[in-house]
């Protein structure tokens, strides 16, 4: 699902963000990524959907070898992933079922596949009844919501989150990550980027540890392994 | 094909969408692609106007030739055979004077009280009006006619036709700088609106390059938002035109018959039919160069 070989990125500033890093992950796999600030994790993430290139090494996201994909693939590649950000990024003029139509209308999916699909990832997300209000009008935790119905409407077989329960309170983040377990559950890879201990804790998930653009742990079932 | 009727929906929407919520931008926008084109407009009228006054002097390959006042009728007479043996001559007409002012009367129509003024004087020549068969040959003759006895002046359409080419040469020059000038204004400014536009939606134009919507879909709202600004500026501008030549050809053809006016149809509504394609093309260009600076897909 996800082949790193050799993967290193340096910016242009001279910092060095990931060096050398070589990793599979498996279909269905759900993964954590942890590590402290600035450690490398969110150039990694970005390196999947390819909103960053790697100097050099190769990487293969769902089958797509992404450092030979013209301009012109890019969009095909990415209709294969759902992303998921700290904060949201819902449209506030939209209603909640607009906003996840909307992913779906701009790849010009077919009008009854749009209605039957949101109404399906609602379902999933626990949201139906909130279908026709805006975002403003909900809380984090269920705008949360709303994005990961947004990422997944489109049947991508691999979800990336990056920092999902930044801004969300315990219980709220326990709950997003029941929504991935279950979208996990239905065979779609995860990988979540995250700081939350206590879920990565609670999770017994795979655990891949970054710091200064090194892996420097992968457990199968590990734990966060860092003082918060 | 269901899909791709709501595709170009959801392009309109979003098109009109956005120009509402840019009500100013796209109000100034609109209103300077109409001022840029109805100069553009005029310009064009004008002097496809006076090449048409050219021409339609140019296909008159007649000399007029005046002749002194204290002529006795013989040598009238004479000067006439002359005339009619010079090499290209096809046609020799006398206009007494008398004549000539009666058909001047009529020329003049409903302004012939700016002769009263003359009294009973009668200032024009006699003259001949000869026919060339040749419009290269006229100069010829017409130098030829000055030069025998009893000829006052011979006189051609070529002082008029050099004084219209003389005014065109400038008109078209002139022109050509301020139009430049001006479709750049309305292209500047057209790329403001859109990059403010681009400003704007930033945050779904995000979220589409996420999801994976292509960037041909991603450009289209804002490429159309261009076009229809300048095509809605090339209305104006063609209204205004319109409205202007047909007071200008009314005007001219109740006072100044003989002004050889380019009639308004079809002419009118090609010069549109050119405006809207220029100002279509101002917008498209516009919004290409601001997606090519501000929208990076």
């Amino acid at each position: 699902m996800i082949k790193m070989i050799g993967v290193s990125k340096t910016y242009s500033n001279g910092c060095v963000a990931l060096s050398n890093i070589s990793i599979g992950i498996d279909k269905g796999d759900f993964v954590f990524l942890v590590g402290p600030s600035g450690a490398g994790k969110s150039t990694f993430i970005k390196m999947l959907f390819r909103e960053i290139l790697p100097d050099s090494g190769q990487l293969f996201v769902n089958g797509h070898n992404v450092l030979a994909l013209s301009n012109a693939e890019v969009p095909f590649f990415r209709r294969t992933l759902g992303i998921v950000f700290q904060d949201y990024r819902l449209l506030p003029n939209r209603t909640v079922h607009e906003n996840i139509a909307f992913a779906m209308e701009v790849i010009e999916a077919p009008h009854r596949e749009v209605q039957k699909q949101v109404n399906y990832v609602l379902d999933l997300v626990g949201l139906r009844g909130k279908a026709r209000e805006y975002p403003a009008q909900l809380s984090g935790g269920e705008q949360q919501r709303v994005a990961i119905a947004r990422a997944i409407v489109n049947k991508p077989s691999l979800v990336i989150a990056d920092e999902p329960t930044g801004n969300l309170d315990p219980d709220t983040s326990w709950e997003i990550m029941k929504i991935f377990s279950r979208i996990n559950r239905s065979g779609t890879t995860v990988l979540a980027a995250t700081h939350d201990k206590a879920v990565v804790d609670a999770m017994k998930k795979r655990v891949i540890a970054i710091e200064c653009g090194r892996i420097v742990r992968d457990d199968v079932k590990g734990a966060y392994g860092y003082e918060n | 094909m269901a899909m791709r009727i709501r595709t170009f929906e959801y392009f309109i929407r979003e098109t009109f969408i956005s120009l509402r919520r840019n009500g100013l931008m796209s109000f100034a926008s609109i209103s300077t692609v109409a001022l840029s084109l109805l100069i553009l407009g005029l310009f064009l009228v004008i002097v496809l106007n006076l090449n048409h006054m050219i021409s339609t002097v140019e296909s008159q390959v007649q000399v007029s030739i005046y002749l002194q006042d204290d002529l006795k009728e013989k040598d009238i007479r004479q000067l006439g055979t002359e005339i009619s043996q010079m090499p290209g001559v096809t046609a020799v007409n006398f206009v007494d004077k008398n004549e000539a002012l009666q058909k001047f009367k009529k020329r003049l129509g409903d302004q012939q009280g700016l002769l009263t003024a003359l009294g009973d004087t009668n200032p024009l020549p006699n003259a001949f009006e000869i026919k060339v068969d040749k419009p290269e040959r006229v100069k010829a003759v017409a130098t030829a006619a000055s030069k025998l006895k009893g000829v006052e002046k011979a006189r051609f359409g070529q002082e008029v036709i050099e004084q219209l080419f003389r005014i065109t040469r400038m008109l078209r020059i002139g022109g050509f700088v301020l139009i430049i000038f001006l479709a750049l204004a309305a292209l500047f400014i057209v790329v403001n609106t859109i990059r403010i536009t681009v400003f704007a939606r930033r945050k779904e134009i995000g979220i589409m390059k996420y999801v994976g919507a292509t960037d041909w879909f991603i450009r289209w709202p804002f490429l159309l938002e261009g076009m229809l600004l300048g095509f809605g500026g090339s209305l104006i501008a063609v209204f205004f035109l319109s409205q202007a030549y047909s007071a200008l050809t009314n005007q001219i053809y109740k006072t100044l018959t003989f002004l050889p006016l380019i009639p308004k149809y079809p002419f009118l509504t090609n010069v549109s039919i050119v405006l809207m394609i220029i100002g279509t093309c101002i917008g498209a260009l516009g919004s290409s160069i601001s997606l090519k600076r501000f929208l990076k897909v």
